[in-house]
């Protein structure tokens, strides 16, 4: 009984779906400030002490916004698609130690990371579902080119993970994490840059922000959705970009393991990975201020004649480093 | 009159001297040719043949009582403007297209049909433009009898398929509500896949009919009234406007008028190239670019602000001068704004030439080439990014724009990158003149009185607003308010240059090449 009561606790309350909520709230708030800030602007400044609460205000004034379903919709995928998309991300986050443990206790399993990589697959696949469903052209639109952009990417996204499997010899996130005495990203950068950069396609922000380009698209496949489920649309990004920096956070910088220096460890975890992950989502923002957006032609190119040769160049200098290298610095 | 301006004028009279053709030199301020319905179009040819920058400026039509006219405004590079006058029935009201020999003038007969009536044989793509799908057949608003009062509307037609038969092809509307245009007008591209197969442009939702509440308002009183044709180029338009009055009244402006209209001009350039600048970084999806040029567009505001009172719509001209002296104490200020703003240009100018998304999305896109953009009579900037080296300001310079120095910018690429690269240079041109005009500011009068009423005549007059060259035609019937203004506006001019570039383009660059022709509907659809 005790036991439940703190699954129960830790699923739904903290780390879990609550914390992460209002985490992710958090992680949009600092976003749209340093993006603010890095335009000359304010950002947003009048809903709690410096806006912070002004993303929660957003999806508060979503959900009481009225629900409409276009006559032309496939209706059921157009009413689930986006919560189920929303339920997979959260599902594949519960995996990541977050205090040292994952969200469910003694979830990991051997290869989960290809697991969760795969439970990001179909999320994005529920996306498109999303956006195809909705009768529109510019949904149609913008959820072909975000299947054709994330084809592009995936393949590189799941290269470029294995390289810190190789370095720690394990395909499980929490060993990957604990093994981590000397932080990948320190071992192999190249391996690091490059995620980062794929990363910035799968969360879809500038240059890569194709499938949502306004100026085209209008809103791309979030053209016909509204209330509830845009709610559910735009959780499913602001969640989707704290899972791609949790998931940097494991894969090279540690995990939530960093020095402790007194009382609960769990604590002292729990402030490292939450630091960690708030430095990667600065990185990401900070790239999505400087360029422009490309073209889905450019990015296809970029993905097939770049990203993959050199991830898969990444990933043998990986495998170099692990079984000559690697043994002499440990 | 010129040494050129003569040589085409003997040229003219050379050719039609058997014929009924009259060439006459002095109406209108400028040569004016007399033809009918059997010789305008060889006229028109005689031009071609002379120049290769001649263009059609723009078609005016005009209810003459008896018959109606059809003024053709013709540009040459040599003799400035020239007017062929034909004149047709009532009853008959009907000409031939001259869109064959000059492809840029389907645009302005589409717009005479509408507002005028006169029927246009043979042209390729006759329908409304200006006027709303619904409008009633045979009221023609800007003839002296039309009856606007109690129109019975049709049904609105239903839309057409994107293709009958080709599943493949799929229409997207751009417009008239969309986030990539600030204004309302539709464009409608039918897609295959992410290219463009074809446009169907549709204008005149903002159709004020600004050309005939002109007619019924005092020549003071169209002056604030054109200014509100265009919020950017308000300046542009008074000054336009202003001059041709000052034309027919033969009235000559102080020369400290000249400065400060010159002044208030650029200050509108600048204006509307910061704004375009930043617009396109929002449209390729550049924020940062956007937000930061927008943040130095608030300076010009100010100095605007500083010399007439007003942030946006100066309102500084008037017939006979300007509104407001700048106050000697204030220069000292504008100079050290505009000194701020210059020291930001080399950075912007790096962004614009160099930075990789920036070429990435904008080289090789849109391009038009040089024979193209003269035969689509393309203007301003547009042209310019396309080597056609026409500035109004050089060409024919009118206030201040005689004793200052400046460069007249062109780009060879005529691509996207290249038209906004024009602005990038005219932006620090601009600067310059402004301070040269602070700095040799003349002293004297502001302004002179001139009587309310104006004597019958009629001219036509031209400046270079920020997107290109701004048109009036102006009749005066000897009362206080005008018999006809004709107004054409730059983006009326370049919208054939957007249809002739996106045709087979990706659909991610229709919004980066529509903005680098800096649209303007407001004032397309006055």
């Amino acid at each position: 009984m005790l036991f439940d009561l703190y699954f129960v606790f830790r699923v739904l309350v903290f780390p879990g779906f609550t914390f992460l909520f209002f985490f992710t709230m958090f992680c949009d708030w600092v976003e749209r400030k340093i993006e603010a800030r890095m335009q000359n602007r304010m950002g947003p400044t009048f809903t709690g002490p410096g806006g912070i609460l002004q993303p929660f205000a957003d999806v508060v004034k979503l959900l009481t916004k009225e629900d409409i379903v276009p006559g032309g919709a496939k209706k059921t995928i157009f009413r689930i698609a986006p919560i189920i998309s929303f339920s997979i991300i959260v599902f594949a986050i519960s995996f990541l130690p977050i205090d040292g443990a994952a969200i469910i206790p003694n979830s990991s399993f051997a290869g989960d990371l290809i697991f969760i990589m795969a439970l990001i697959t179909i999320a994005n696949f529920f996306l498109f579902l999303s956006g195809w469903a909705s009768a529109n052209p510019y949904s149609d639109i913008g959820a072909s080119r975000l299947l054709t952009q994330f084809l592009g990417y995936d393949i590189p996204l799941v290269i470029l993970a294995l390289a810190p499997a190789f370095l720690a010899g394990s395909l499980t996130i929490a060993s990957i994490a604990a093994s981590q005495y000397l932080p990948f990203i320190i071992l192999a950068p190249w391996a690091f840059v490059l995620f980062i950069v794929t990363l910035q396609a799968e969360l879809e922000k500038d240059p890569f922000d194709i499938p949502h380009a306004e100026s085209e698209v209008v809103g791309g496949l979030e053209t016909e959705f509204c209330g509830g489920k845009l709610a559910f649309l735009r959780l499913t990004r602001d969640m989707q970009i704290v899972f791609g920096a949790a998931l940097v956070v494991e894969l090279f910088l540690g995990g939530p393991y960093g020095p402790v220096f007194f009382g609960f460890p769990a604590f002292w975890y729990f402030l490292w990975f939450v630091l960690k992950l708030l430095a990667v989502v600065v990185v990401t923002e900070y790239l999505t201020c400087l360029f422009a957006r490309l073209r889905i032609d450019q990015v296809l190119t970029a993905n097939w004649k770049v990203l993959l040769p050199l991830s898969v160049l990444s990933l043998t200098l990986t495998v170099a480093v692990a079984t000559w290298v690697y043994p002499l610095v440990m | 009159m010129s040494q050129k301006e003569t040589d085409i004028l003997s040229v003219l009279q050379a050719k039609f001297k058997d014929t009924s053709v009259q060439v006459q030199p002095q109406q209108l301020g400028k040569v004016a040719v007399i033809a009918d319905a059997t010789t305008y179009r060889d006229v028109l040819k005689a031009l071609l043949e002379a120049d290769e920058k001649t263009a059609v400026i723009a078609i005016t039509g005009i209810d003459l009582g008896a018959t109606l006219g059809v003024f053709y405004h013709i540009r040459t590079s040599t003799a400035g403007i020239i007017t062929i006058k034909v004149e047709v029935p009532q009853e008959e009201p009907r000409l031939k297209t001259i869109s064959d020999l000059m492809p840029g003038a389907a645009f302005d007969e589409m717009e005479v049909t509408d507002l005028v009536g006169v029927v246009f044989e043979g042209h390729p793509s006759p329908g409304r433009l200006v006027l709303p799908d619904n409008w009633p057949d045979g009221v023609f608003p800007l003839r002296k009898d039309a009856k606007l009062d109690n129109l019975q509307f049709k049904p609105t037609p239903p839309s057409e398929p994107a293709s009958p038969g080709n599943e493949d092809i799929v229409k997207i509307i751009i417009g008239p509500q969309h986030p990539a245009l600030l204004e309302p007008e539709k464009f409608a591209l039918k897609v295959e896949g992410e290219i463009v197969k074809d446009v169907q442009p549709r204008i005149g939702y903002v159709h004020r009919g600004i050309e005939k509440a002109a007619e019924s308002r005092t020549y003071l009183q169209d002056v604030y009234l054109v200014e509100r044709i265009c919020g950017i180029c308000n300046a542009c338009h008074a000054t336009c406007f202003v001059e041709a009055v000052e034309k027919i009244l033969e009235t000559e402006v102080p020369p400290r008028a000249k400065y400060i209209r010159t002044i208030l001009l650029e200050l509108n350039r600048l204006h509307s190239h910061l704004l375009t600048l930043g617009h396109a970084g929002l449209e390729i999806g550049f924020e940062t670019l956007f937000q930061y040029f927008w943040r130095d567009r608030e300076p010009i505001m100010d100095i605007t602000e500083i010399i007439s009172g007003n942030r946006v719509i100066s309102s500084g001209m008037t017939v006979g001068g300007v509104r407001r002296d700048i106050n000697e104490a204030d220069i000292p200020k504008i100079k050290g704004m505009l000194t701020s703003l210059r020291k930001r240009l080399p950075f912007y100018k790096k962004v614009y030439e160099d930075e990789p998304s920036i070429k990435m999305r904008m080289k090789n896109v849109g391009t038009l080439k040089r024979e193209d953009a003269l035969k689509l009579c393309i203007v301003g900037p547009t042209a310019r990014g396309s080597a056609v080296d026409i500035d109004v300001r050089k060409d024919e310079p009118y206030e201040a724009y005689g004793e200052i120095p400046f460069k007249l910018i062109t780009y060879n690429e005529g691509d996207t990158w290249a038209r906004m690269n024009v602005r990038m240079d005219e932006v620090e041109e601009s600067i310059n003149i402004i301070e040269y005009a602070l700095d040799n500011l003349p002293t004297g009068p502001f302004r002179v009185r001139v009587p309310r009423v104006v004597p019958a005549g009629e001219t036509v007059n031209r400046v270079e607003a920020p997107r290109g060259e701004l048109f009036y035609y102006l009749k005066s019937n000897g009362t206080a308010y005008p018999e006809r203004v004709k107004v054409r506006t730059p983006t009326f001019a370049n919208i054939p240059a957007f249809l002739a570039t996106a045709i087979g383009s990706n659909i991610a660059d229709v919004p980066p090449n529509f903005v680098s022709l800096d649209p303007c509907f407001s004032c397309t659809d006055r």
